[in-house]
């Protein structure tokens, strides 16, 4: 079999030149991802393009109040970041509970939103904090609502020759809270994930892990915390799978948003 | 591709496929068979090395991640650590396939969380299976290492 080439830049200009000229590549950050898909033979690219040597994209960092996530920045750096767990501890939770750390070693910020894999924590977090995506092609920089970077199942609102460059959450006073819901083991996948953020009186509910993309309805973000699970659990169509059937995760999602939303007003 | 990586302490150039896994190569070219693979879909653990110190799945890695950087596997600690010692003073394994990841992971939790409390054992390690269910020994053997 042809052995993909490597591609390795060692600069984001010349990343962004590659994403562009080679349509072909498959991009590879923490690889725990790509890796599964090449491993079990779902992936064979005529090339990789690995982002691991560009240096100055691993920031976690504060900036006029608000925090910057470098898209290579590992979900083990987020969630040790004594930053994160000060001002912005439901992210560092969300983070902290993604599967194993042998693969929060690797997963970085930009590959879980990239993979765009439903089944996922931080990026409802994400959603609920505000967040806005950055992504760049050689023609600049556009800045994306986490909302809008997921379209559906394993799908992205990327153009074809950007890549994630960071993520930026908004800062200030706020209450958040993400909980996650598991049907096997410890270090397993969400069945439920649910995400919720109060600031300014304004409360963002979102609930992933049961849908192509986080589900978000701002017009239920308001009443009683019984009274907005059950407007989300019907809101919702849930995906059946090996986590749990369509059914029985939408009662669980009427139990894990109030609970959310009980956690938040404590 | 020539993979240039320093293993167990020493340097190599391997001959590796940019699309295989760290697993394979150490596996084929060193002879490292402690490095198992399991699931290759990341969850089980049997397949953990150190890269520069961290634990991370050999089955996931592909190969040229690892170039210019070091691997540990648990031929590189020579027997006489005190976490291989603790895991075989408290008989923390039946078979053995585990073992080996589950020595790696310990190994840097010790390193990162000096002042270990059972539930942090039990979370640190939960992403490595023991088919054999010798759970409760690893946690003792691993809170034993703690208070060597
Ligand atoms: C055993 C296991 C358990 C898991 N459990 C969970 C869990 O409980 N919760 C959870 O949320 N996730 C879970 N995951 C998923 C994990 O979080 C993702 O695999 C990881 O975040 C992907 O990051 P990466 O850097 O390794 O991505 P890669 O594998 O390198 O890339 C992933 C995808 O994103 C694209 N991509 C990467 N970086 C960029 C970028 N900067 N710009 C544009 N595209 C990019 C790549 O092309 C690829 O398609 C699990 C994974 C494994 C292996
Ligand atoms: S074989 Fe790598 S984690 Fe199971
Ligand atoms: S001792 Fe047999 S798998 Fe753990």
């Amino acid at each position: 079999m042809h052995e993909p080439e490597w591609l390795a830049p060692a600069s984001l200009e010349e990343a962004l030149a590659l994403k562009a000229e080679r349509t072909d590549a498959t991009v590879v950050a923490g690889g725990t991802f790509v890796g599964i898909l090449v491993n079990q033979h779902l992936l064979a690219p005529t090339a990789f393009l690995s982002l691991g040597g560009i240096r100055g994209l691993r920031f976690v960092a504060e900036h006029e109040g608000e925090l910057r996530l470098g898209a290579l920045a590992t979900h083990r750096a987020v969630e040790l970041s004594p930053l994160v767990r000060e001002k912005w501890p439901a992210l560092a939770r969300a983070f902290s509970l993604v599967a194993s750390p042998r693969v929060r070693n690797r997963a970085t910020v930009g590959g879980v939103l990239g993979d765009a894999d439903y089944a996922s924590d931080p990026p409802s977090m994400f959603v609920a904090l505000g967040a806005r995506v950055v992504v760049q092609s050689r023609h600049g920089a556009r800045e994306i609502p986490a909302e809008e970077l997921i379209v559906g199942y394993y799908e992205t609102s990327l153009a074809p020759d950007e890549l994630i460059v960071e993520v930026i959450v908004p800062g200030g006073p706020h209450r958040a809270a993400y909980r996650k819901f598991r049907t096997r083991s410890h270090e397993d996948r969400p069945s439920v994930g649910v995400a919720a953020c109060a600031r300014d009186g304004g409360l963002r509910v979102v609930v992933g892990a049961v849908a192509g993309r986080p589900q978000y309805f701002p017009e239920l973000c308001t009443g009683e915390p019984a009274s907005i699970a059950q407007a989300y659990a019907e809101a919702i169509d849930p995906i059946g799978d090996i986590s749990g059937s369509s059914e029985y995760r939408r009662r669980v999602i009427a139990v894990e948003v109030r609970r959310a939303l009980e956690e938040i007003a404590a | 591709m020539k993979l240039r990586v320093r293993i167990n302490g020493a340097d190599h150039e391997l001959e590796a496929r940019t699309d295989e896994s760290i697993l394979d190569v150490v596996r084929r070219e060193l002879g490292l068979l402690s490095v198992r693979e399991t699931c290759g879909i990341g969850v089980c653990g049997a397949c953990t090395v150190l890269l520069d110190g961290e634990p991370v799945s050999g089955c996931l890695l592909l190969a040229p991640l690892a170039d210019g950087r070091e691997i540990t596997t648990v031929e590189g600690l020579g027997g006489d650590d005190p976490v291989q010692q603790a895991f075989s003073d408290a008989h923390a394994f039946q078979c053995g396939y585990c073992t080996p990841g589950m020595i790696l992971t310990a190994k840097r939790l010790l390193e990162e969380t000096p002042q270990l409390t059972e539930d942090d054992v039990r979370a640190a390690m939960s992403g490595n299976l023991c088919r054999c269910g010798s759970y409760v020994k690893i946690v003792e053997a691993v809170l034993q290492a703690a208070n060597a």
